[in-house]
């Protein structure tokens, strides 16, 4: 048993710190967020010249055949600075379920574009009816000779609006709630039949709601077998909590230092904010819950990485700490900042944002603590 | 990172099994003979009954992993009772600060559990700020012995004690943590009261201890005249890291939901309940970060460097999530939960459970309150100061 990273990923958890420090300061970011497309592309371009979008990809997928960890070491950096570029839309949910599903011929088509910068790939599973529920699929797939005709609507697509590909997934067979007849298809998002509605997300972030309206795919486009697609939708859906786990840790950390040194500085009654023992303990809390959350975060991924199936559970009990701790430590820093804390001029502001959106996607804090108990 | 143990660790976790299945306690066999015995062979293993002490003084210089291995598995099994005091609080002072000659004289003793220790720390003044005490050791003319004088409070087990280590006045000119001087005496002596303190619970572990004129000799302090709370100041950082007791949480946890399946309501039982479900699974997830939080604290302490900051935080968490086990011991018991004593009604674990619930509540206080610990972390980790120190 060991928590020590390789050289590799020491070196790649160096050069990413500086790239957020270097290029994520507050101001930039509200920048770059405000203009479409919402992301720097010169940025995503030196993130996969970097090397950083392939890390988690088999060597035969033109990857370096990393693994969570890899990950992990990329998010809980990106999380420190609220990186805007589309990393978990792209590589972790788009390019997740192409790598575990795809034909050869897909993953050719799309997986060296996609980790050369080139290509965007999305996954559109949430319905509006669906909650958190992601075997909750209303979105039609109908066969039609060598072809699907997909009807339906998804919401909360992750950066669709900068999206070539989209994975989408469509109920084939069952009943509306059956984990068994849900089937995931590649599509163009220029399709006939798909309309996007776009808009930001509290976090600054963008985000789509999609309508299909007879969209014709080729059964050649079928990511897993058909009416086997929830296995991957699951495992994808398990990447995407670790991955955002390890943002939101990052987040969080960024949260209490700042609160330390703020209220070092900040003085009331002839004290530095800091003298009260009242505040002191606050910030112990949040202290406590970081590093608690940085425990279960590395508990699920080195248990994922070993069986992702006997690591569901501890998955569920991640994601429920991260969104309750999250908000902790977000509405804590944003208390102890008192006025201030509420303004957009402070970075926290921003932080605590993408701490409440994070326990808002794919399953929040109740939605998990419900799946632990009943497994 | 690598969750799996290493070959070498596997070897080692089933060799203490077998052990610890090997050893058992047989049926009709005397309790008293069987723990003698079992400490005798644990020392044939190779110092495995003195686990925590270094290799230098006989114990078996285990790797972290290999203690944490220890842990888990002794959660699991029954092993014979020991006592913290002598082994787990005294001996690493006087390894660290007594004399050879001390050295020989008590801690053979300490290992065969033949003299049992107290703690005489606390006093009716001095609690959380335990240097504030006032309990007075004054040097005779000829430098040969103490004379002490004063009161303890909170000494567990004192009635049982054969021994206690004390931390003495000797000078009260400077600041309160200079002048405190470490002193080990007899209990059976004149001069030496112990009276009961009832706890909630209703059991007599605690005690008062008043010292009147009892004289110490001099050769049973350790290290310097008014030097003792930097001894004691290293020995609680060492009862600090013991605290946690996860490995047993986890176990007692398994039980409790064991119990609670066992009540039954409507067409299910109480695991079925909401609200009851959800404040197991909380206190389970918290569980699990901490015994990870745990594990990185080792693994820091094993490369060599000192525990990291997240060891300051397994007191604060270990001993909340063993409260909360009581509490939802409690609540599984329902009305049972009121019926006082071992003749009480209802479910067996309902018996003495609000007891145990009660004594609990000392688990947040003893070693340095929550709050002091959390001072702690302000301070040491988070670097905050406080204002104006006094």
């Amino acid at each position: 048993m060991n928590f020590e990273l390789s050289e590799e990923q020491k070196m790649i958890q160096q050069s990413v710190e500086r790239f957020v420090q270097e290029n994520y300061d507050l101001t930039n970011r509200v920048k770059i967020s405000s203009e479409d497309p919402g992301y720097s592309q010169d940025y995503w371009t030196a993130m996969a010249e970097l090397g950083w979008l392939g890390l988690a990809f088999s060597e035969e997928d033109g990857g370096f055949g990393g693994n969570q960890i890899d990950t992990l070491v990329l998010m809980e950096q990106f999380g420190k600075g609220l990186v805007l570029e589309p990393f978990l839309a792209n590589i972790v949910l788009g390019g997740g379920a192409i790598k575990r599903g795809g034909t050869p011929a897909i993953k050719e088509s799309v997986l060296p574009n996609l980790i050369e910068g080139n290509l965007q790939v999305t996954l559109a599973y949430a319905e509006e009816q669906s909650r958190f529920d992601i075997e909750d699929v209303a979105t039609a797939a109908r066969e039609d000779g060598n072809n699907f005709i997909i009807n339906g609507k998804k919401s909360m697509v992750l950066n669709a609006e900068s999206a070539d590909k989209i994975v989408v997934v469509t109920r084939t067979n069952g009943s509306q709630v059956d984990e068994d007849g849900i089937s995931l298809f590649l599509v163009d998002a220029t399709s006939a039949g798909i309309e996007r509605e776009n808009f930001p997300t509290v976090d600054g972030l963008r985000a789509s709601e999609i309508t299909f309206t007879d969209v014709e795919v080729s059964s050649d486009n079928l990511i897993g077998e058909k009416d086997k697609g929830f296995s991957i939708l699951q495992a994808v859906v398990n990447d995407a909590i670790l991955a955002l786990s390890a943002e939101a840790v990052g987040a969080m950390e960024v949260l209490y230092k700042d609160t330390v040194e703020y209220t070092q500085q900040r003085e009331q009654f002839d004290h530095p904010l800091s003298d009260f023992q009242v505040l002191q303990h606050r910030m112990v809390d949040m202290f406590m819950e970081y590093e608690q959350c940085k425990s279960l975060l590395l508990r699920a991924t080195m248990e994922t990485v070993q069986d992702p199936i006997l690591a569901q559970r501890t998955v569920h009990a991640l994601k429920h700490l991260i969104g309750k701790s999250g908000i902790f430590v977000g509405e804590s820093a944003v208390q102890l900042h008192g006025g201030m804390g509420v303004t957009e001029e402070l970075r926290i502001g921003h932080f605590f944002k993408r701490l409440l959106v994070i326990d808002s996607q794919f399953g929040n804090s109740d939605f998990h603590l419900d799946k632990f108990t009943s497994l | 990172m690598d969750i799996n143990l290493s070959t070498e660790d596997l070897q080692f976790r089933d060799e203490v099994r077998s052990f610890f299945e090997e050893n058992k306690i047989k049926q009709g066999e005397d309790y008293f003979a069987w723990r003698e015995g079992w400490f005798k062979k644990a020392r044939e293993k190779g110092g495995w009954d003195v686990p925590k002490w270094p290799a230098k003084f006989g114990g078996p210089g285990w790797t972290p992993t290999q203690h944490y291995i220890w842990e888990q598995e002794t959660a699991q099994a029954n092993l014979p009772f020991d006592l913290p005091f002598g082994l787990g609080m005294l001996a690493p002072i006087l390894m660290n600060y007594g004399s050879e000659e001390q050295q020989e004289r008590f801690l053979p003793d300490i290992r065969d559990r033949k003299v049992n220790w107290c703690q005489g720390y606390s006093e009716p003044g001095a609690g959380s700020d335990l240097a504030n005490l006032k309990t007075k050791a004054v040097l005779s003319k000829d430098g040969t012995y103490y004379t002490v004088n004063g009161s303890k409070i909170w000494t567990t087990l004192a009635h049982m004690a054969d021994w206690i280590f004390c931390l003495t006045r000797t000078d009260d000119s400077g600041i309160k943590q200079q002048g405190i001087t470490f002193l080990l005496f007899p209990m059976k002596q004149e001069g030496i009261e112990v009276k009961p303190i009832i706890t909630l619970g209703g059991s007599h572990t605690v005690n008062t201890v008043h010292f009147t004129d009892v004289k110490v000799p001099v050769e049973n302090r350790i290290g310097e005249e008014g030097k003792g709370w930097t001894y004691a100041k290293g020995l609680l950082e060492h009862e600090r890291t013991g605290l946690a007791g996860l490995s047993k949480s986890l176990v007692e946890l398994e039980q409790l939901k064991d119990k609670a399946r066992t009540i039954q309501r409507g067409n299910g039982n109480l695991m079925d309940e909401a609200s009851y479900k959800s404040k197991v699974g909380e206190l389970e997830i918290d569980l699990l970060a901490t015994e990870f939080t745990e594990l990185r604290s080792l693994a820091s302490a094993a490369s060599g460097g000192e525990p990291g900051p997240e060891s300051s935080i397994l007191k604060l968490k270990g001993t909340e999530i063993k409260q909360r086990i009581q509490k939802l011991t409690v609540e599984a018991s329902g009305i049972y939960a009121s019926a006082w004593g071992d003749k009480g009604a209802g479910p067996s674990f309902a018996k003495g459970g609000t007891a145990g619930y009660l004594n609990s509540r000392y688990f947040t206080i003893y070693g340095g309150a929550s709050e002091v610990q959390k001072d702690i972390v302000a301070k040491k980790v988070l670097g905050l100061t406080t204002g104006k120190s006094k």
